[in-house]
């Protein structure tokens, strides 16, 4: 007779889940990390998902790889590692170029104070930044004001300086954060393709 | 002489965006979490809830979600064995009898050549 096979019974918990059952986060504040790893994805190559972001920030946290500084609420703790998973992940990419371009000058012999540097990382880098500043224009695109606030903030501008260029008030650049920030929420919360 | 205009590096420009971004999302109040939930249509008090997709439970969902991976590499494995094994045993068999019908055939076969 032949043998009928069985529908999974019995998951590894996921780091997510993991955090919520030994109370390291709340279900909201997970909520507001998925948000958060959404935005820092961004410009991440494609095999490098939010998800895979989020919870290997978690799992560091879990397993003990780091330690959470007191006064730092949770939240703020995992969006660091968060962040500074992305900037690895960049480093990463750029030594990987480097060891790749002094392998190829041993092999050939060549003395390294040639210097070639490989514009390919950076090329694809910047590629995938223009990318996503498109895109970010995309979201925002019927809300102006929102996309000028945007505008001055990439420049590194703070508040009261944008307020200042755009001439606006305190009240309508407070209310434009706010329909910013119900964007960014919307789409942090849904897994639609960023 | 004319003014230096410094233009910023794409990444540069995102990722002061980005980071301008996460200190938004890290501003944000509960409830305005729970409205933005709300507005697409999802429960977060539920405990399978789609906001909870890429956390709880896969984004992508997987063959591995649903069923055992292992056992049906296993089954497949089992079963091409199976037929190889059977396969090997057929060539080994020794020939059957010649069945009546082609005893037929070769008799009229042979008593048109006579």
């Amino acid at each position: 007779m032949p043998q009928t096979l069985k529908l999974v019974d019995k998951r590894d918990l996921r780091p997510a889940e993991t955090a919520l059952a030994l109370g390291v986060i709340s279900r909201i504040e997970l909520l507001r990390l998925k948000t958060i790893a959404r935005v820092y994805a961004r410009g991440l190559p494609p095999d490098v998902a939010w998800d895979d972001l989020l919870q290997e920030a978690l799992t560091r946290i879990i397993l003990g790889a780091r330690q959470q500084p007191e006064g730092v609420t949770t939240v703020a703790f995992v969006a660091g590692i968060m962040r500074s998973l992305r900037a690895e992940h960049w480093r990463r990419v750029s030594r990987r170029s480097g060891g790749s371009e002094a392998a190829w000058l041993d092999r050939i012999g060549r003395s390294r104070e040639i210097d070639l540097p490989d514009p390919a990382p950076g090329a694809e880098r910047s590629l995938s930044a223009q990318q996503q500043l498109r895109a970010i224009e995309r979201l925002f695109a019927d809300d102006p004001v929102v996309l000028k606030i945007i505008a001055a903030l990439g420049q590194g501008l703070c508040a009261a300086q944008i307020r200042g260029a755009m001439g606006i008030s305190k009240t309508n650049y407070d209310s434009a954060r706010r329909r910013m920030r119900r964007t960014l929420l919307r789409e942090g919360l849904t897994c639609e393709p960023k | 002489m004319r003014t230096k205009v410094k233009v910023a590096l794409p990444e540069t420009v995102l990722a002061r965006i980005l980071e301008a971004f996460g200190q938004e999302l890290l501003d944000a109040s509960d409830q305005e979490i729970m409205e933005a939930a709300k507005e697409l249509g999802m429960n977060p008090q539920m405990k399978g809830s789609a906001a909870f997709l890429g956390l709880t439970f896969p984004a992508k969902l997987q063959v591995s979600d649903f069923f055992d991976v292992e056992a049906i590499k296993q089954h497949v494995a089992r079963e091409a064995r199976e037929r190889i094994a059977h396969a090997t045993s057929n060539d080994l068999e020794p020939k059957a009898p010649p069945s009546k019908l082609s005893e037929i055939s070769m008799g009229r076969k042979d008593s048109g050549q006579k």
